[in-house]
């Protein structure tokens, strides 16, 4: 596979489609965003989006086939990490719908499933969806590196 | 990921990571293998050594065969298996490894005389994995397959 220029500076990871298999890869991107220094507190909000972005790749995207693989992009634009995670497209994992919110979930309108992507959405500056190559789901997000004064969150 | 990747016997899982051949990213590949090993229940003296094997195998990779050129990549797979795990550290082969390097049992005593110190990886990874071999990669770098076996 001929990698795009942009991941030249970046990290690609490939896993094996399994539950369990995202937490080695929130340590493998936790170990790539200490690189850019992003603070203790920060690097913990990234594992949990990465590992909710991993499981729905892994139970959604690629309907818990195990012979499937979860492909991890990360790379770094200025102060900025930016998280690609590419299931193989058996079933899309965008919501069709906008999601229940927490109180209607809890209200009993809804399950109390399917929160990872609010989550996720929460601990990023930008989370979503986007084109991605050979009909599989693309799941980006970004994390901003934040300064102690408060610059650049 | 990569037309590279060979097949592999379905009770196997195989990790791949793709690193930039920049000093400090090895760690990236000293976490993921180390979080793989405590997963498949490796102790943790066995993953420290792990863990410095990889450090000097990926280092290598990045200074001699790619050169520090950090557009050049440094693949590592990580293939476990029930009672063993596989790592095999690759580089693009800016630069061939000498063979000679790959086999010798430096001595501390010449080390000492000498001004650059280093020169002890090769050594380090054969004393703290079970199986090493050195051969070519299929993209024509040099690679490094290292085994540790897991003792229940």
């Amino acid at each position: 596979m001929s990698s795009p220029a942009y991941i030249q500076t970046g990290m690609e990871l490939s896993l094996p489609s399994e539950l369990g298999f995202e937490v080695i890869a929130r340590d493998a991107v936790a170990a790539f965003a200490r690189r850019l220094c992003l603070p203790a507190d920060q690097i913990e909000d990234l594992k949990t989006a990465l590992s909710e972005a991993c499981i729905n790749a892994i139970e959604h995207g690629n309907s818990l086939n195990p012979d499937l693989r979860v492909q991890i992009y990360c790379r770094f634009e200025g102060e900025r990490l930016i998280v690609e995670v590419i299931d193989e497209g058996v079933s899309p994992v965008a919501p069709k719908n906008a999601p229940l919110n927490v109180v209607d979930k809890i209200a009993g309108l809804g399950s109390l499933r399917g929160m990872g992507l609010m989550l996720i959405s929460q601990l990023c500056d930008e989370a979503g969806f986007v084109a991605g190559k050979d009909g599989g789901n693309c799941f980006r997000f970004t994390v901003s590196r934040r300064h102690a004064n408060g610059v650049g969150y | 990921m990569s037309d590279e990747t060979p097949q592999h016997d379905p009770l196997e899982k195989v990790i791949e990571l793709r690193l930039p051949s920049k000093l400090g990213y090895e760690r990236v590949a000293m976490d993921t293998a180390s979080s793989l090993a405590r997963r498949m229940g490796f102790a943790a003296d066995r993953i420290e050594s792990l863990k410095t094997a990889i450090s000097e195998a990926v280092t290598n990779a990045m200074e001699h065969g790619n050169q520090q050129d950090a557009a050049m990549k440094v693949v590592v797979l990580l293939t476990a298996r029930e009672d063993e795990l596989i790592v095999s550290v690759a580089d693009q082969g800016r630069k061939p490894l000498d063979q000679d390097c790959t086999t010798g049992s430096p001595k501390i005593e010449d080390a000492l005389e000498r001004d650059d110190k280093g020169g002890w990886g090769i050594w380090l990874i054969r004393e703290l994995m079970d199986e090493v071999e050195f051969t070519t990669a299929p993209s024509g770098g040099n690679q490094v397959r290292m085994v540790i076996h897991l003792e229940q």
